[in-house]
């Protein structure tokens, strides 16, 4: 009888075992399958690092198949369709990834985020901008989101809602977007200037300074306002803040400074103004203005001995081309013809030069933009410093 | 298979040969819809067999279930939207 107990007792502590040992199996099973999942993965990153997207695409998608409920695969998925510009592929998969059931609320706003971004990428702004609105509504992600709509808003120019979402975001964030919305106040001012609205242009102008007081082109637009207006005098006096707010701006200035000296008859405070510039600022363009000055009230000979002295300090293509300028009267015969050749081999290396460059990404322009049209961060694009150019 | 599981496997089905040949006297068990005589031993390694095997099998079949039910689920979740 004590036999049978033994072999009750023994039938259950083996189905326990039986059991623990079919588990350990499967979660053996499992955890291969996992680690060839995440070598997959680390294929993967691999290729992204190197690249290679193309072969990325492949292994993320076979991740994708393999493990369907990886929200994250599909992200980084649609990511990479996007930066690819297979941007239809990247909106069809951010879409099947919002409307699948049982998706968390945090995986949901994501895919709503990228699937807007994607709808930028694609130009569908309208889009785009109800999805940020909605994700702003409903305090998902809402810096990213404000930061796209300022970008959608920027695009079509509509700078009064532009203003009011940098105004949203500075808020939220607590970063000091007031450069960018001063930028955007000069944006409305500038419009208004062209259309006439001299008023309304100088009230812009005001709440500019008023986001940022040393704000260049702000001081810039008030002197091109007064200057317009016959006010010369007063005009100086905005451009001359302006080139002392930011003296990188000083090429761009110069010019109208100049003319508004000459229209207001105050040659010496230029002629002061300029010579302060020397000593502050190494570029070129405060020379050819002096040499200017000098030859309208000295005449030629005072001229070219101070642009040639100011060479040998400051060598520049610019100023070379101007000393030939100003000496080729004198010249004759083969001399000349020699000079011909070196000012059109001059003026040929000056017109292939890209004359600013964004500080941010690099991008060359032969014009000057307030917003890089590469990177779209404003006032990032400066007069380039060298032999060549300024 | 690696060496020290052929050892023990080996030391296992010794130890099950000595208790068998020590437990060799029949035993009558009645089943209620059956009687039948067996050995002691045979009787003692058919009780660990069956219950090894019924334990694995209720794990298999409730692993099984989830996966099924899982992937069924799915699969009626959506159709693949990576395809080109």
């Amino acid at each position: 009888m004590n036999h049978l107990y033994v072999l009750a007792a023994l039938i259950p502590v083996a189905f326990v075992l039986g059991w623990w040992a079919s588990r350990q199996i499967g979660v053996r099973r499992s955890g291969a399958e996992v680690s060839e999942l995440s070598s997959d993965y680390f294929r993967g990153l691999n290729y992204l690092l190197n690249e290679e997207q193309d072969k990325a695409i492949e292994v993320f998608l076979k991740l994708a198949e393999y493990n369907r409920d990886t929200v994250e695969t599909h992200l980084a998925l649609g990511n990479l369709f996007r930066r690819r510009g297979e941007v239809d592929r990247a909106i069809r998969l951010h879409q099947h990834l919002v409307s699948r059931p049982g998706l968390t609320d945090a995986m949901k706003t994501v895919a709503l985020l990228e699937l807007g971004e994607d709808y930028m990428r694609a130009g569908l702004l309208d889009r785009a901008e109800a999805l940020f609105s909605d994700l702003v509504a409903m305090d998902a992600h809402a810096p990213s989101a404000l930061r796209h709509l300022i970008a959608i808003y920027q695009h079509e120019r509509d700078w009064h809602k532009a203003i009011e979402h940098a105004r949203r975001l500075e808020v939220m964030t607590g970063e000091d977007e007031a450069p960018m919305i001063a930028q955007f106040y000069c944006e409305l001012a500038d419009r208004s200037r062209q259309h006439g609205a001299r008023a309304e242009a100088r009230d812009y102008l005001r709440q500019a300074f008023e986001c940022q007081p040393d704000c260049v082109r702000a001081f810039m637009l008030t002197g091109r306002l007064l200057s317009e207006d016959g006010q010369h005098a007063e005009a100086v006096t905005a451009y001359e803040a302006a080139i002392n707010a930011d003296i990188a701006f000083t090429p761009d200035i110069l010019p109208p400074l100049l003319n508004s000296y000459a229209r207001s008859q105050q040659m010496e405070r230029a002629e002061g103004f300029l010579r302060d510039m020397l000593g502050r600022y190494h570029g070129v363009s405060p020379v050819l203005a002096l040499t200017h000055l000098y030859r309208q009230r000295d005449g030629e000979r005072a001229a070219v001995d101070f642009l040639t002295a100011q060479l040998r300090l400051r060598p520049s293509v610019r100023g070379l081309m101007a000393l030939i300028d100003a000496t080729m009267d004198k010249i004759e015969g083969e001399a000349r013809e020699n000079f011909l050749i070196l000012r059109d081999l001059t003026r040929k290396l000056l017109e292939g030069q890209a004359m600013y460059r964004c500080s941010r990404c690099g991008f060359g322009a032969k014009a000057h933009h307030w917003q890089c049209p590469s990177c779209k961060n404003w006032s990032t694009i400066r007069p380039i410093h060298g032999v060549a150019s300024e | 298979m690696r060496p020290l599981a052929i050892v023990i496997l080996v030391i296992f089905v010794a130890a099950g040969l000595v208790l068998g040949a020590l437990n060799a006297d029949l035993v009558d068990y009645d089943l209620a819809f059956a009687r039948m005589q067996l050995p002691k031993g045979a009787a003692l390694l058919g009780a660990m067999v069956i219950g090894w095997l019924l334990g694995g099998l209720t794990a298999w079949v409730g692993v099984s279930m989830r996966q099924r039910r899982q992937r069924r689920q799915l699969r009626a979740d959506q159709k693949s939207p990576l395809a080109p």
